[in-house]
């Protein structure tokens, strides 16, 4: 069960109901070592239970659940050195420094200091070390919760939205640090409302609505499976949409916001018919993104 | 270092890095103790030949004592629950117990730290206390308030989910009981029924520990009832303690 190449993490069936809501439901995903894993859907899809039954917080109505292949639950000491979970909250020791709050999450490992401080260099705050928590900026106070994530070096890190509310460039430094947390192997479940950033990072996502998994594969095939190919933006004037459905390989046309926007699964072939009939000036062509296929998947009405 | 001394340094760091912790801790109490010296200036009580400091200061460290550990210990456990401190000493492999215990040996040091002020500024000529020989005996009965007060404080931190929340349950639970109990007010001039009432507080027994130890007022059979009557309290409310502790917010 412990060897290298069984799953980090399996779901079996999984199922939890809260009254008459049913957070999770029949839930099954398998999560392979080394594996960057985003959990996506909208508020209240039941993602945080997933998590918090996942870490061992809470118990399964039914089915069965293994991180490494133990239970999670009830409270296994031999698991909880090997996880790392951070929290929405920035869970930090009141007033304390960095460094000291670094120093006492790593003492609740039993770890020495120097842990503290390697964990603290690993998330580029050791100028900061001497800063209370309460002082420190935005993009630091995750950095800094993500530095208490790692500090007894886990093998499966659970990161709950690490990017919510960072400026862009806090949110670009963290995304590199996320993809060498993963070039170094950890096991990394991920969830955010950012799908830009699940596209890029994630190696497979798996998209939840009302306790149910409505997609799990990679976001390449997703968007692939999901036809709803390539959109091509042609500035107003140039050609009629009559003109538009009949060029060769356009699958649909429609007007937004005065723009023709034509759909296709073969851009070049529409590109080359579009040359002949308009000035291809300005032209953009905007390919599938997750985004496209969570909201097509989720209902909401397309961008 | 182990989980336990770390988090008793992290509590520790956190309680003597605020100002408004270490006032309501130590120099409130001294506050109380130069009112209470003007009111009753050069006064004698009858028969004793001692000075009401001398019946007043013991009831105002009571009282001291058990508004720290109580506050203490119910804003600690309030405001780690909801930054989710809580969640993740629960998520590593530290026992709960490191976590109460690391509480605890900080609020007995800080209690230890409040008597050792307090006696020491109510012996200045100024206020002119004279604690009887048998002083030793107040040790004992603060290791007892701060336990029973503790335990209340982890009922509090409990029920509260926010700063408002905890001093104003707090205050509700230890003004009166203060008043109550006699560490403002000497008991004998209160009606009967109300100082049977006091009886049912832990804050009374304190209270008569202290004052027996410092001003031998009272028997020794009085001083042990105190101590057992303190240890039945810090049962009860460790018991409910234990039933209303929450890891998180929203389970």
């Amino acid at each position: 069960m412990s060897s290298i190449d069984s799953p980090a993490i399996v779901l079996d069936a999984v199922s939890k109901s809260y009254g008459e809501v049913r957070a999770a439901d029949e839930v099954s995903i398998s999560i392979g070592r080394g594996e960057f894993f985003g959990l996506l859907g909208p508020n209240g899809a039941g993602k945080t239970t997933l998590i918090e039954m996942i870490e061992g917080l809470r118990l399964p109505d039914t089915g069965t659940i293994t991180v490494l292949g133990m239970a999670p639950a009830p409270r296994n000491l031999d698991l909880l050195p090997r996880i790392g979970v951070q929290t929405q909250r920035s869970a930090f020791f009141t007033r304390l420094t960095a460094r000291e709050h670094l120093v006492t999450v790593a003492a609740l490992y039993g770890l020495p200091p120097a842990t503290a401080e390697k964990a603290l260099d690993l998330v580029g705050l050791t100028d900061s070390g001497d800063v209370r928590v309460t002082k420190i900026s935005g993009g630091q106070r995750q950095r800094l919760a993500i530095a208490s994530t790692l500090v007894h070096d886990p093998e499966v890190v659970f990161l709950d939205e690490p990017t919510a509310a960072l400026d862009p460039e806090a949110r670009r430094d963290l995304g590199q640090m996320l993809r060498n947390l993963k070039a170094i192997g950890k096991t990394i479940v991920y969830t955010t409302h950012h799908l830009d950033e699940a596209q890029t990072l994630c190696d497979r996502v798996a998209i939840l609505s009302a306790g149910r998994v409505l997609a799990l594969d990679s976001p390449r095939e997703l968007i692939a499976r999901s036809g709803i190919g390539t959109r091509l933006v042609v500035p107003a004037g140039r050609l009629s949409p009559e003109q538009a459905g009949t060029l060769d390989g356009v699958n649909g046309v429609a007007v937004e916001d005065g723009m023709l926007v034509l759909r296709t699964a073969h851009t070049a072939r529409v590109l080359a018919a579009l040359d002949g009939e308009a000035d291809l000036d300005d032209v953009e062509t905007r390919p599938a993104t997750l985004e496209d296929v969570y909201l097509e998947l989720i209902g909401a009405p397309q961008a | 270092m182990s989980a336990y001394a770390a988090l008793s340094r992290a509590v520790y760091k956190a309680a003597v890095r605020d100002a408004t912790t270490v006032f309501f801790t130590f120099a409130f109490p001294l506050i109380f103790l130069v009112i209470f010296a003007l009111i009753f200036r050069n006064q004698e009580v009858a028969d004793t030949g001692r000075g009401y400091v001398d019946y007043i200061a013991p009831g105002v460290l009571s009282w001291g004592l058990a508004n720290a550990a109580l506050f203490g210990v119910a804003f600690t456990l309030m405001q780690w629950r909801n930054d989710d401190l809580l969640r993740i000493i629960r998520l590593s492999p530290t026992s709960i117990w490191s976590v109460i215990g690391s509480r605890y040996v900080v609020a007995l040091g800080i209690g230890a730290a409040q008597c050792v002020l307090f006696v020491g500024v109510a012996m200045l000529p100024v206020f002119g206390m004279r604690p009887d020989p048998t002083w030793p005996l107040a040790i004992p009965i603060m290791l007892l308030a701060v336990t029973a007060f503790l335990a209340l404080g982890l009922i509090v931190g409990s029920a509260a989910n926010t700063p408002e929340a905890v001093a104003a349950i707090a205050n509700c639970v230890v003004v009166p009981m203060a008043f109550l109990s006699g560490s403002f007010y000497p008991l004998e001039l209160m009606p009967d029924w109300l100082q049977e009432v006091s009886r049912v507080l832990p804050m009374r027994y304190v209270n008569d520990g202290i004052t027996y130890a410092f001003t031998g007022f009272g028997t020794m059979t009085d001083y042990l009832v105190s101590c057992a009557a303190l240890v039945a309290f810090t049962a009860v409310f460790a018991v409910v303690g234990v039933r209303t502790f929450r890891w998180s917010n929203d389970s």
